[in-house]
């Protein structure tokens, strides 16, 4: 890898302490010179301990800031310690170890922010009405907003350059649901996106991210979001 | 107005002037506040005491009647004060994320220094 430190692995936790060492086993047999973050998100499961236990280096948040917050807090690790690249990977085992390496190959290849696809890879994985229907809504809107195709804006395996992480760190950022969002400012900044196949596992946790009553909330939170995002000032986007 | 009414509604709006003087003598309130409720109290007053004024603003704002006018900048008021709420609670809540994040990382940091000591 180029620059002065291996890639640094960004894992956002709330209350993952069961899938936590599968997922840290997992990815140090696939990619054994990257350093891991464990970011534990307020958890009461005692997640924070596990990471420790299993050697991770943790960041523990004292308060339940949510996921985009949590991922921030990583990326904020790895701007301090100047990681020539960060990669986010869910706690909860969804995503898949091999995925990281064509994410990171895309980065040194210029791109500052590579999003890892579920609808690029065979044998699609689908979810149920609901979620295709909102997914493609945001799809269509993103791609109105921000001109890029992109088949999957909601994806949390993310790979980052050095103004990636820069873009991640502002106070602005969406810290709710930076997905679609994030994206609009991204390109807003003109960083340069690119997407790659990732294989999506079905989650350990069942009860994670966006289930049940809270779609609601939560498409109309993101549909703000997105608003916001494309209607924010170019000044705003220094922080 | 009546004297008995203005007497009555005098006597409340200078206690609560009072009140948010004490407040501020106290640090109960920030200074930087108060002259939001200083100015409302104030409102107050001069509308009990030059009722014209409210006579003329409810011909300015084509209402029939005063009491009308008046329950409509009430609530006027009372929504943009809402409002400010929300937009302090906003400040707050990314104050307290980053506040959060980097009391975090420091320790990650201080937790890594010993680690290597």
């Amino acid at each position: 890898m180029s620059g002065p430190r291996p890639v640094l692995v960004v894992i956002p936790c709330w209350n993952e302490a069961r899938n936590l060492g599968e997922v840290v086993r997992g990815l140090r047999a696939a990619r054994g010179g990257d350093d891991i973050v464990v970011v534990d998100d307020g958890s009461t499961d005692g997640t924070a301990a596990v990471a420790r236990e299993l050697g991770c280096r943790v960041v523990e948040l004292p308060l339940h800031l949510g996921y985009g917050a949590a991922v921030q807090a990583g990326v904020k690790y790895g701007l301090r310690r100047r990681h020539a690249a960060v990669v986010t990977f869910d706690g909860d085992g969804q995503h898949d170890p091999a995925d990281i390496a064509p994410l990171l190959a895309a980065v040194a290849d210029g791109a500052d922010l590579a999003l890892g696809s579920r609808f690029l890879a065979d044998g699609s994985y689908r979810g149920g009405l609901d979620r295709r229907v909102g997914r493609a809504l945001f799809s269509v809107l993103s791609r109105a907003l921000t001109g890029l195709a992109l088949t999957d804006p909601t994806s949390g395996l993310k790979a980052l350059g050095a103004r990636g992480q820069a873009l991640f760190a502002l106070a602005r950022f969406p810290d709710r649901f930076p997905d679609a969002d994030a994206l609009v400012l991204a390109r807003r900044s003109r960083l340069v996106v690119a997407e790659r196949p990732a294989h999506m596992r079905p989650s350990l946790n069942r009860a994670s991210m966006h289930g049940g009553t809270r779609a609601v909330t939560y498409t109309f939170n993101m549909l703000m979001s997105l608003l916001v995002a494309a209607l924010g000032r170019e000044a705003d986007l220094r922080g | 107005m009546p004297i008995r009414q203005k007497v009555f509604f005098l006597t409340i709006a200078v206690m609560l002037l009072l009140v948010i003087l004490e407040l501020v003598r106290r640090r109960r309130l920030r200074v930087e506040y108060s002259w939001l409720w200083l100015a409302s109290g104030m409102t107050i007053v001069l509308l009990i005491l030059r009722y014209d004024l409210l006579l003329w603003l409810t011909d300015l704002v084509g209402a029939v009647i005063p009491t009308s006018t008046l329950f409509f900048f009430c609530i006027l008021y009372l929504a943009l004060l809402s409002l400010n709420y929300s937009v302090r609670l906003s400040a707050l809540t990314r104050q307290v994320k980053e506040l959060a994040q980097e009391v975090a990382l420091l320790r990650a940091d201080h937790e890594e220094d010993r680690t290597r000591a």
